[in-house]
């Protein structure tokens, strides 16, 4: 061919086009988009046909339509009554919360296995590989429901009997819940601070850097920014809590039959809220309840593969929360007949309920059962008698503070509820109690008398968590969903991760470590200063797009049950039959993700290349 | 002139097992203690699940639905048909083992996965008497194959066609032949699952490597129109996960060829999507190896005046693949791993079977379940696999020196 062209170019012979190379391209070309074209066109009409047939939607109009798709977690707020496009949005911030956190827990804890698997010490760096190489080789689809069984079955099934961590830690099987702080009044006021904060470590962190360039000594760097950074947001939020105040108007709701409040501010003077009124996030309130009463009944439970019998649980109270508090049996001459007794798993919220056969004053094995027929003692009244129940609430993002069931002391001997009517709110503070007894016969009631106060906050608010009825509320909260994908998520990366971070530093030439410590520079500089550098370059792009596999991963989220974009596009999918534009959002959101994953990747790779002269 | 000075043994204390702890083990006090942190964990850690696994775990559910696990809901009478396609595969692996046995990584393999086949053949001989026969020919037929091929080694050149044929025909010998009755009778595809479909879905990898090889040479095509569809179509296909590809498969699948959703079997969609899937990342894996091509070859093939086609096909090709089976073996394994995601479109591979089995009533009658076992069973087969390929993979790493080179 080649060969032929100067000849044909001499004789002005022209090469026919069944040998022309740029002809057959662009035949080929040709031929190639008009197949393209006409299946295009094919599988257009297909699906236009198919749709029309269907009735299905096409277009994207049903994303204003309300979803009614309840969803555990969610970063805004939410109700079932919301239009899709929110419950969209919520399944792709549900999908960052996993992957970011995902992320940053599977870089760290991979690296640590990947510097493990070159350790001196032989047991050390076999577990790393083991775990290594077992995790990686098991497909995460078996790693996610192992560890959703796997968490979720040690753990107690009610809320009301969570396992108690150190730091004020809850864990039941809805979840994770420990104290976390969000933002107060004056946070807009300590705001500016943390600007100059982040601009005064920059600005400190160049500073240093310069002078360590220049510096015959080694000089640390980080110290001064860090410094800087924690000084002035101290500094700042001493100053704006000297101004912690209560949001101007603002004002509680407070049910005592509801058990619950709200914190809003009383635009229009009703004393209730009224749907203009907007609430107070994150109101600090004080709770106190003069006296009332808790009633519960025994169970027969099965916990955490473990037979429960005769068990009865109260909503969480803690002893310090309540002045005096008493648990007798509701039915007291039938119980003494029996001859049931208390034992107390956590006074005076959880227990069983027992017979003291051998005498000693004690739960003795076998003593919660009925020796004849093995059962437990199941359907025993139980009441709760509490006086000055006091409790501090951060009121949630609705501004809903929500406090156990109370009622009147007196209640449960009468066996029947009290009419109970609220008084008028006073600005500020609130008192209720009932004041108007409609029966005679609850003449003995003692009110309930819960007082709802609501106090300054400062920048940040600390919420605690507490279980008023068989939630958690205030503080934060993971669902076991989130924990079970977010573990198996990081652990199945950290494997792969750990790999890579093992081939990079054994990629780092030997060479330089001998010459580094050949010029007399400790482990710990031969490491930071000669091999994490040169290692970081060969791992960060493998990293990155390990990252990236990460996120893509969470799309498996329907096998933990946790509404990431994936399980909500699908429930979408499948209740509008919107499956065509619901596609196209999908692939769109996910090729959005690789795409900012790839560009870190070059900015990265264009940062670490050696520059090479 | 010289006297050689026999060789004094170790100074005491650098030899020896004691010396070796010291090292290892020893050899600071903060190792000291990491290692009595470390193994107190491990003890721990290992001891806890060997006394669950002994004392607490209810293994009989397991031991019970085997053949669910193996074959899901495969008529029983007709179990002899996926048997048979096993014997075979089996027969073509030992054939191939054995007529290239100077190939250490391919004979390791094979006594891996033989061993596995015997392994179960003799449990199955011994416990299952409705499939002792065929599992006794099944467990027998690889080192038949094996005999077969060191005693003719000629049978090498047929192999490939061999192979290449047993994928349709073991398709059709699973499917059937006449509705109805009978031996040959159609087992619907909605029965097939289990371990059975797993591998069923994994050799969907075979139809990939063609494909993702056509890719990556047009991804690398001067015509325009041809680089720019396959540049798109790996970049889309790659961006998003596969199980969301799996989904859209069960929706869109249907809509596209217009067809109603019964007339595409969910196997189907799924073998289509795995293998689309697979083949945009093989391409990828191609791409590496064309492109540690040197520029070299290709010049000096034009030179000898070899076409475009010729020079790809006899120089440029087999220098790529050879240079990124490794890689091709790694993406074997993450497509036998990912096989687990098809039950997005309702088929119940090994996986998915244990979900069937844990909502059985005897299964809700035990206390807490039987989950954890169940997952734990999975995995080990799974790893078993797996972590073999991923041997095999760093053997032939190895041999090509692509970690050195």
């Amino acid at each position: 061919m080649s060969s032929a062209r100067p000849a044909a170019a001499a004789t002005g012979e022209r090469i026919p086009i069944w040998r022309n190379v740029k002809a057959i391209g662009v035949i080929t070309q040709v031929v190639f988009v008009a197949v393209l074209v006409f299946a295009a066109v094919g599988l257009t009409v297909n699906v236009t046909t198919a749709l029309s047939k269907a009735n299905l939607p096409a277009d994207f109009r049903w994303l204003g339509v309300r979803a009614g798709i309840p969803i555990a977690e969610t970063p805004i707020r939410y109700t079932t009554n919301d239009p899709y496009w929110r419950a969209i949005v919520i399944g792709l911030l549900n999908t960052l919360k996993v992957a970011l956190v995902g992320v940053a827990l599977a870089s760290v804890i991979g690296v640590g296995v990947g510097v493990m698997r070159l350790s001196a010490n032989f047991l050390v760096r076999t577990v790393a590989t083991v775990y290594i190489e077992l995790l990686r080789n098991i497909p995460l689809a078996v790693q996610i429901v192992f560890w959703y069984t796997a968490v979720l079955l040690p753990v107690p099934p009610r809320v009301n009997n969570p396992i108690e961590l150190p730091g004020g830690v809850l864990l039941s099987n809805v979840g994770l819940a420990f104290g976390f702080p969000y933002p107060g009044e004056r946070f807009g006021a300590w705001l500016p601070w943390v600007a100059v904060g982040v601009v005064a470590a920059v600005v400190g962190y160049l500073w240093r850097a310069r002078a360590a360039r220049a510096s015959e000594q080694p000089l640390r760097v980080w110290p001064v920014p860090v410094a800087l950074f924690v000084g002035l947001t101290a500094v700042g939020y001493v100053i704006a809590a000297l101004g912690s105040t209560v949001r101007e108007g603002a004002h509680v709701d407070f049910n005592v039959e509801r058990a619950r409040g709200t914190v809003f501010v009383d635009l229009d003077g009703t004393g209730r809220r009224s749907p203009g009124d907007p609430v107070v996030p994150f109101a600090s309130t004080f709770v106190r309840v003069e006296a009332g009463e808790l009633r519960t009944a025994t169970q027969n439970l099965t916990e955490s593969r473990r037979e429960v019998p005769s068990t009865f649980r109260f909503p969480r109270i803690l002893e310090r929360e309540v002045e005096r508090v008493e648990v007798t049996f509701v039915d007291a001459e039938a119980a003494a007949a029996a001859g049931f007794r208390l034992h107390f798993d956590a006074f005076p919220s959880r227990g069983v309920i027992y017979v003291d056969r051998d005498g000693d004053g004690v739960l003795g094995p076998g003593e919660d059962v009925d020796p004849e027929t093995g059962a437990g003692f199941g359907g025993v009244e139980l009441v709760m008698t509490v006086r000055g129940f006091e409790r501090a609430i951060v009121a949630d993002r609705d501004g809903q503070v929500r406090i156990p069931g109370f009622v009147p002391v007196g209640t449960a001997a009468l066996g029947q509820d009290a009419a109970v009517t609220p008084a008028t709110p006073t600005r500020g503070m609130s008192v209720f109690g009932p004041v108007g007894v409609a029966d005679a016969s609850a003449a003995a009631l003692e009110p309930v008398g819960a007082v709802v106060e609501l106090r300054p906050t400062g920048p940040l608010v600390w919420s605690r968590v507490h279980l008023p009825v068989s939630g958690y509320e205030g503080g934060m909260r993971l669902t076991v969903n989130y924990l079970a994908l977010l573990f198996a998520l990081v652990i199945y990366t950290s494997a792969f991760i750990g790999e890579i971070v093992r081939g990079g530093i054994q990629a780092v030439a030997m060479g330089q470590r001998e010459a580094a410590m050949a010029l007399g520079l400790s482990d710990r500089q031969v490491f930071s200063l000669v091999v994490f550098p040169q290692a970081l370059r060969i791992v960060l792009p493998p990293m990155i797009s390990q990252f990236l596999n990460l996120t893509k991963n969470t799309s498996l989220a329907p096998l933990a049950a946790y509404g990431e974009l994936f399980v909500i596009a699908t429930i979408a999918a499948n209740q509008t039959g919107a499956s065509v534009p619901i596609a196209l959002m999908l692939i769109g959101s996910y090729l959005t993700i690789s795409l900012l994953f790839a560009l870190v990747l070059n900015v990265v790779n264009d940062r670490l290349a050696l520059v090479e002269r | 002139m010289f006297q050689v000075i026999p060789p004094r043994p170790a100074p005491a204390g650098a030899a020896g097992a004691a010396a070796w702890v010291r090292r290892n083990l020893f050899s600071t006090p903060v190792n000291g203690l990491v290692t009595l942190a470390t193994g107190g964990l491990l003890l721990w850690a290992v001891g806890s699940l060997v006394t669950w696994s002994l004392f607490d775990a209810s293994w009989g559910q397991v031991w019970a639905n085997l053949k669910l696990l193996a074959v899901f809901r495969y008529p029983a009478d007709l179990l002899w048909r996926p048997l048979t396609v096993l014997a075979v595969v089996m027969l073509l692996l030992g054939a191939t083992a054995g007529a290239a046995r100077q190939d250490e990584i391919l004979r390791g393999a094979f006594w891996w996965v033989s061993g596995f086949v015997a392994l179960v053949a003799l449990v199955a001989v011994l416990a299952w008497s409705s499939v002792r026969v065929p599992w006794a020919i099944a467990g027998a037929a690889p080192f038949l194959g094996y005999l077969l091929g060191r005693a003719r080694p000629e049978v090498l050149r047929a192999l490939p066609w061999a192979w290449a044929l047993s994928l349709p025909l073991g398709f059709f010998l699973l499917y059937g032949v006449v509705p109805g009755s009978g031996l040959l009778r159609i087992a619907p595809a909605r029965e097939w699952g289990g371990f059975m479909l797993t591998l069923i879905l994994f050799s969907a990898i075979v139809p990939s490597f063609p494909l993702g090889i056509a890719l990556a040479l047009g991804r690398r095509s001067r015509l325009p129109a041809i680089k720019l569809f396959c540049i798109g179509f790996i970049e889309v296909v790659r961006g998003a996960p596969l199980i969301m590809w799996l989904f859209m498969a069960s929706l869109l699948l249907p809509l596209f060829l217009n067809t109603d959703p019964n007339n595409l079997p969910a196997i189907a969609r799924a073998y289509v999507m795995i293998t689309l899937f697979s083949a945009a990342y093989m391409a990828e894996n191609v791409r590496g190896g064309l492109q540690s091509v040197r520029r070299g070859q290709t010049e000096a093939a034009r030179a000898l005046g070899l076409s475009g086609w010729q020079t790809t096909r006899l120089i440029v090709l087999p220098q790529a693949l050879r240079a990124v089976i490794p890689a091709i073996v790694g993406q074997a394994i993450g497509v036998f791993k990912d096989t687990s995601l098809v039950f997005v479109v309702g088929l119940t591979d090994f996986y998915r079977v244990t979900e069937t089995i844990a909502t059985q009533p005897e299964s809700l009658l035990i206390t807490g379940g039987v989950k954890l076992e169940l997952y734990l069973f999975i995995s080990v087969v799974y790893f078993f696999f797996s972590y073999r390929m991923s041997v095999a993979s760093r053997q032939l790493e190895k041999r090509l020196g692509v970690g050195t080179r």
